[in-house]
């Protein structure tokens, strides 16, 4: 988890192409935005949306991995996180999903791939539902369209959490939720310094104003048909907080999707496995370019390194239990 | 302009210059909102969220204590005008669309209570290596962790059903409360060579 601070208005030269790593502001009513392009101004561009304790530089490696490949990538703090403004009392869903819709508008006439992770990926489902038309694929990761019991009851606990001991005590809850004991141990002495960043700039009223966007949550399952864009479906093998049932949910009703399930990964696969994951989001988007997706509400195991193959769940097996029960005969 | 305070001294110190500003600056907006809450608790409680008025009384003059004990103070002659002027800044404004006085000036209290809890995050200006030991440097994280708390009547209270009738009116006075807020804040600390990250 190194922290990179680039300048205001950066450059860099990946790939013999000249990229400005430019920090501009998108205002939206009254409130700044603050966003990140790098790559080449044409040819396709993915949209990484953040989760909720997020902030976007932590989507640094998917620059890196992107941008050699020929891709734009866009990456954005969401209003109330990082250097975005925080507005003080509501930020609706809605207002995330006219922040996107501005933003995909800036990048002009270009194949535009959204990816969004967690809190993220409800975003990203919610711009695919209403401005599908916008975009040419679309990668959920780690998310859900329904709050179950648990997910619910986990969020309240998150929210009783962060508003008595603080966006430490949050940090302090999630990191084990949703990093595997491989990506821990070896940071255990130091996870004040790797919390450190994510705690200066999540302020306390600002974080629980965006988890307060969920209390009048209406469920997305009705609406998922409407999106009919491809679709790959990413989700951790032990992620628990948002296990397989809930991504079941989009596999079953998005109809041009598949599920890839990513092997020893938690809930922050992205951040724990950015280059396998950066390496499936490049051939998601060259599959769809070069009209070889098949979703077909597959499922598949990716592999356990970037670049390894993709295969088919056994079919004979049932892909949401733990233990390696037959699918019942129907 | 550097992003935390400091630099510190061998013992991991905040110099006493930037102790003096950021505890005066603080002592300002806490006693004001301790002045405010003393006025508006009546001497017997009718009400159950009475008792979360006082707790926050009580919680205020506690944050204005420690930081006149916890303070190493430093002889700073142009707090003469800067704090009148903060003082100036914490007076009861009016706010626009409620024309019930007593309404207006309990949403103008919890409007400035959300700013000064939720936009001063005073630990966040600590350099990693602050010494924990420090009085001052403990006295800056105990005010942030409790501000967090603090915070939570006032958002009960602002976001309440009581006053979804007037949204909009109620998010400008406390978007106004905040800019005015980080703004004093802001600049306050440049004054002492610290600025903040995207602040300019």
């Amino acid at each position: 988890l190194t922290y990179l601070k680039g300048s205001a208005w950066g450059s860099a030269n990946v790939g013999g192409l000249i990229t400005d790593a430019a920090m501009p502001f998108l205002a939206y009513c009254s409130h700044r935005v603050r966003y990140e392009i790098s790559g080449p101004d044409t040819g396709p561009a993915y949209v990484l949306v953040n989760g909720l304790t997020q902030y976007s530089e932590l989507w640094a490696a998917y620059r890196d991995t992107l941008v050699a490949q020929n891709f734009g990538i866009v990456t954005f703090d969401l209003l109330g996180q990082g250097e975005s403004d925080k507005p003080t009392l509501f930020i609706g869903q809605d207002d995330h999903v006219a922040v996107l819709r501005l933003l995909i508008e800036t990048l002009g006439n270009r194949p535009i791939f959204l990816a969004g992770i967690s809190f993220g990926g409800i975003i990203a489902l919610r711009y695919a539902i209403e401005h599908g038309e916008t975009i040419a694929g679309l990668v959920p990761m780690s998310t859900f369209a329904e709050l179950p019991p648990q997910l619910f009851l986990l969020g309240n606990a998150m929210r009783t959490g962060l508003i008595l001991g603080g966006t430490g005590y949050l940090q302090d809850m999630l990191l084990p939720m949703n990093l595997s004991d491989a990506w821990l141990a070896p940071l255990m002495d130091k996870l004040d310094t790797v919390k450190r960043q994510g705690w200066l700039v999540n302020d306390v009223y600002a974080l629980q104003n965006l988890m307060e966007s969920f209390l009048h949550f209406e469920p997305l399952t009705p609406q998922l048909h409407q999106i009919r864009v491809p679709t790959m479906i990413l989700n951790g093998e032990f992620d628990f907080l948002t296990p397989r049932t809930l991504h079941e949910t989009l596999r079953t009703h998005i109809p041009d999707s598949a599920l890839i399930i990513i092997p020893r990964a938690y809930h922050a696969f992205t951040l724990e496995k950015a280059a396998l994951t950066a390496d499936l989001l490049v051939r998601f988007a060259r599959e769809v370019m070069e009209k070889r997706w098949s979703g077909g509400g597959a499922v598949r195991i990716a592999p356990e390194e970037a670049g390894g193959q993709i295969v088919p769940f056994p079919a004979e097996f049932d892909h949401l239990r733990a233990i390696p029960a037959r699918k019942p005969a129907s | 302009m550097n992003q935390f305070l400091g630099p510190l001294d061998q013992s991991g110190r905040v110099p006493p210059r930037q102790q003096t500003r950021v505890a005066a600056f603080l002592i300002s907006a806490h006693g004001a909102l301790a002045r405010r809450l003393a006025f508006a608790l009546p001497a017997r409680m009718k009400a159950a969220w009475h008792t979360e008025l006082n707790a926050q009384l009580h919680q205020e003059a506690e944050t204005v204590s420690l930081l006149m004990r916890a303070t190493f103070w430093a002889l700073d002659p142009e707090l003469l005008l800067l704090v009148p002027s903060w003082e100036a800044a914490w007076l009861p404004k009016p706010v626009p669309e409620i024309a019930d006085l007593t309404m207006a000036s309990t949403i103008d209290t919890a409007a400035l209570g959300h700013a000064v809890h939720a936009a001063i995050r005073p630990a966040a200006l600590l350099p990693d290596k602050a010494s924990g030991d420090d009085p001052f440097v403990m006295a800056l994280r105990r005010i942030e962790f409790e501000n967090g708390r603090l915070m939570q009547a006032q958002i009960l209270f602002l976001k309440g059903q009581d006053l979804l009738p007037f949204r909009d009116a109620v998010n400008a006075a406390v978007e106004q409360r905040h800019a005015q807020v980080r703004e004093l804040w802001d600049a306050m600390l440049k004054g002492v060579g610290v600025q903040r990250e995207g602040r300019s």
